[in-house]
């Protein structure tokens, strides 16, 4: 043992300094491999055993839940055993790890239950002082613990922190505004829309879808007059309220919409288009008609959809000068609009054909 | 005659299985608790459950393969309520096709499902 020890010493000794760089190195590398391995080893035992104390805790909790739920009864408000979990779970509430396991676990029952169970639930959450966790991220300096607390308030259907979350309406960070225009929906359902009054930042497309979305699901679709958000300065919530007129039929704001056809902003006017065209209103065709050629190009073609649907005899003569113009998407309108007139005018003559046609019809039947 | 009556639930919510469990045991059912759809077809062929209450989306094997093997496969006639999620429409439709007796949107009131073991277990 003591020889080979020895000849690796002489070997190493009497080899060139870049295979003693080699050897050096690798031994580095190989104490470092194993070093991170045992390290590895460590972490991975560390986080079964706080993901199998975790799953304890929460099979705890829910069986306390399900006990909680099922201890009420008619006579006391709490009862003795309710009481004594309710004392439970703010205890656990004291530790952070321990509190978001109780949330995750209101949470999972929460949202799969509705009715008495679920109303318990949320009462459980004001007993057990969670809400006030919640008001205080309200005020944490991090953009994140707020939208988390925004995010939980909603989940937990909590309507007193209005006052408190409607003054964060324009946070700089987009995700906080995000929670609160969810959490303002989803508690106040159209009411709730009422921070479009006072919102200066801009709307984003997928936010407005995810307005509408939870909107549909509301049995009360009672819609707030919508005229100064129609007006207002922000474009984005005037194309929302644009998308709100559209979706909910909103035929009393018929005037308001049409002078959005001249706004200064395109997307507004082409929305405009838009609604109108699904109104069916043929006020707004004579309108667009006289001032076709003062018109952006995107506005002339969202016209001609419009005439698509809506162009009758009379407007022939002004599609047929289109039929020549240079973009290729208003020539294909121009003809869609046109052949549709035609088959309007096909018909009006097989009806009224008069019998003196019949005979020379004949004739070119026998002809033939 | 109802309270022996044996009923599995096939779900992969543990506390709402819990939850339902306590609730159906306290009206005399007899309960067997699946968290998937594996279980739940090893439990109906060994136990052949009165009633089957499958969610529709679990792990290994979904509650529309559970309905199929139920119909198909064993081809029983025992009234299954599947519970669906918002957005899981077509999935309902599916499961209807294939035999599944009644459906709940969740969340759903327990109450109700309760209400709705009583009539189709008569």
């Amino acid at each position: 043992m003591v020889n080979i020890y020895q000849s690796s010493i002489d070997y190493l000794a009497s080899s060139p300094t870049i295979i003693q760089l080699s050897w050096g190195l690798s031994g580095i590398f190989t104490f470092t491999i194993f070093g991170l391995a045992l390290y590895l080893k460590y972490l991975r035992g560390r986080l079964r055993n706080k993901e199998r104390i975790q799953q304890e805790c929460q099979k705890k909790y829910e069986a306390d839940l399900i006990t909680y739920l099922y201890s009420g009864n008619d006579e006391e408000e709490i009862t003795p055993e309710q009481q004594q979990i309710i004392r439970s779970f703010i205890k656990y509430s004291e530790s952070s790890l321990q509190r978001k396991l109780v949330l995750t676990t209101l949470l999972k029952l929460k949202n799969e239950i509705s009715g008495e169970m679920s109303d318990a639930i949320q009462k459980l959450y004001y007993q057990t002082g969670l809400i006030n966790y919640a008001a205080t991220k309200l005020k944490s300096k991090k953009w994140d613990v707020i939208a988390k607390g925004i995010k939980e308030l909603a989940q937990f259907e909590i309507k007193e922190m209005h006052d408190e979350i409607i003054l964060q309406i324009n946070h700089p960070k987009k995700e906080v505004r995000r929670e609160i225009q969810m959490y303002l929906v989803k508690l106040f359902h159209f009411e709730g829309l009422d921070f479009l009054n006072v919102i200066t930042t801009q709307l984003s497309e997928w936010e407005q879808i995810q307005l509408l979305e939870i909107l549909q699901n509301f049995d009360n679709q009672k819609i707030p007059d919508i005229t100064n958000w129609l007006e207002s300065s922000n474009n984005s919530v005037t194309l929302f309220a644009l998308k709100l007129a559209k979706i909910y039929n909103l035929f009393e704001v018929k005037d308001v919409v049409i002078t959005l056809l001249n706004h200064p902003e395109t997307t507004v006017r082409l929305a405009a288009i838009n609604v109108l065209t699904h109104m069916g209103d043929p006020e707004t065709v004579e309108i667009l008609k006289n001032d076709y050629q003062q018109r952006d190009i995107e506005e002339q073609i969202e016209f001609l959809k419009m005439m698509e649907i809506m162009a009758v005899t009379a407007d022939s003569g002004f599609i047929m000068q289109l039929t020549e113009h240079t973009n290729f998407e208003i020539r294909v309108s121009a003809m869609k609009i046109l052949k549709r007139l035609d088959i309007d005018e096909a018909n009006k003559f097989k009806i009224t054909a008069t019998d003196s046609e019949i005979p020379d019809q004949n004739k070119l039947i026998k002809a033939s | 005659m109802s309270q022996s009556k044996k009923i599995l639930i096939a779900e992969d919510n543990s506390i709402l299985s819990l939850l339902l469990k306590f609730k159906l045991e306290k009206e005399g059912y007899q309960l067997y608790m699946a968290t998937n759809g594996k279980e739940a077809i090893e439990i109906i062929e060994e136990f052949s459950p009165e009633m089957i209450l499958t969610d529709v989306m679990m792990p290994f094997v979904s509650g529309l393969e559970v309905i199929s093997h139920t119909r198909n496969k064993l081809e029983l006639k025992t009234p299954i309520i599947v519970f669906s999620s918002a957005g899981q429409e077509e999935m309902v439709l599916k499961a209807f096709n294939l035999g599944a007796t009644d459906f709940m949107s969740k969340p759903f009131s327990p109450n109700e499902l309760s209400i709705r073991i009583k009539r189709l277990l008569q």
